[in-house]
């Protein structure tokens, strides 16, 4: 099923191109912005850009439904477009390579580095991201991955896919994406590690409960 | 109950002090994320077992580790508002239409 593409117009000032509601396109569109745009805030950490990034991925995923064989899910595809969409548009603003993270930087060499200096304990993940501060902290250290880490991270512990399905998008074999997966792990740890709350973390929640 | 110490052919003597020798603790370290994510053999789980019930620095590592992943996993993210998600449409609807 191809997508309805429409004729190019001249005049872009002009009203947008309308398409009836059931066209092909937005039926992709009102199905999978929301998971798109998800996708796009928690690798870009901010609006604008997530919202460029999605535009840019819905704009592909147009010209290139033709070529959409359905052998991967809708979401797969959609997602394969959004990451490399993402690659190549930092690779337009910024030259530099991603880092490497290698394992021997992840080892503790002192008694403080093996624990979070942020108290966990008795509370349930999303009781403790109640905390803004610890939100902000997380995001932080998700945002300091190297893109190629960040992405996988992303895929697998905030979306949920499996190593299977983001080696799919990714190219990659299963192998690489657990090698990767496990050092970004460490990577936020270690920079969770490193940061103490200015507050009690449970305070917000006794706040709330009262 | 003793932990499996792992050698490779021509790099290492047989170490005497075999529970949780900071290589003994890499080799655990490296290997945490497969645990956490129940992606090993029954085997390698119990000799991972052994090592943390034996090292209490490798148990609170893997404490903070499991919580690092807890915490991505819940981590909420923004919604877009209607009026940004029908202004995207048309805009990538006009992009298409000038390509």
């Amino acid at each position: 099923m191809a997508l309805q593409k429409k004729s190019r117009r001249g005049n872009d000032d002009g009203p947008a191109p309308s398409i009836t509601t059931s066209s092909p396109f937005d039926q992709l569109y009102r199905d999978h912005v929301d998971i798109m745009y998800r996708f796009a805030y928690r690798l870009c950490g901010e609006a604008e850009a997530a919202k460029d990034l999605v535009q840019e991925t819905f704009l592909n995923a147009y010209r290139a439904y033709d070529r959409f064989r359905g052998d991967a899910q809708v979401s797969t595809w959609l997602y394969a477009i959004a990451s490399h969409a993402c690659l190549r548009m930092r690779r337009k603003r910024k030259g530099e390579p991603d880092r490497e993270l290698s394992l021997e930087e992840f080892v503790p060499t002192s008694e403080g580095e093996f624990a979070l200096q942020i108290p966990m304990e008795g509370l349930s993940p999303q009781e403790a991201l109640e905390n803004k501060e610890l939100r902000q902290i997380l995001d932080r250290a998700i945002a300091k991955l190297p893109r190629k880490y960040r992405m996988v991270l992303v895929l697998r512990d905030m979306e949920g896919l499996s190593a299977k399905e983001v080696g799919g998008i990714l190219g990659l074999n299963e192998r690489a994406i657990k090698s990767r997966l496990h050092r970004a792990r460490l990577f936020v740890r270690k920079e969770l590690s490193a940061k103490g709350l200015a507050g009690e973390l449970n305070r917000n929640v006794h706040t709330r409960l009262e | 109950m003793a932990d499996r110490v792992r050698t490779y052919p021509g790099t290492r003597k047989p170490t005497p002090h075999q529970g949780h020798g900071k290589r003994n603790c890499v080799k655990i370290l490296e290997r945490l994320s497969a645990y956490l994510d129940d992606e090993l053999s029954g085997d390698i789980c119990r000799e991972i077992r052994a090592h943390l019930g034996d090292c209490p620095n490798c148990e609170v590592f893997l404490d903070s580790l499991r919580h690092t992943v807890q915490l991505c996993q819940h981590r909420p993210s923004p919604s877009l508002s209607a009026k940004d998600r029908a202004a995207l449409r048309r805009q990538i609807l006009k992009g298409a239409a000038s390509a």
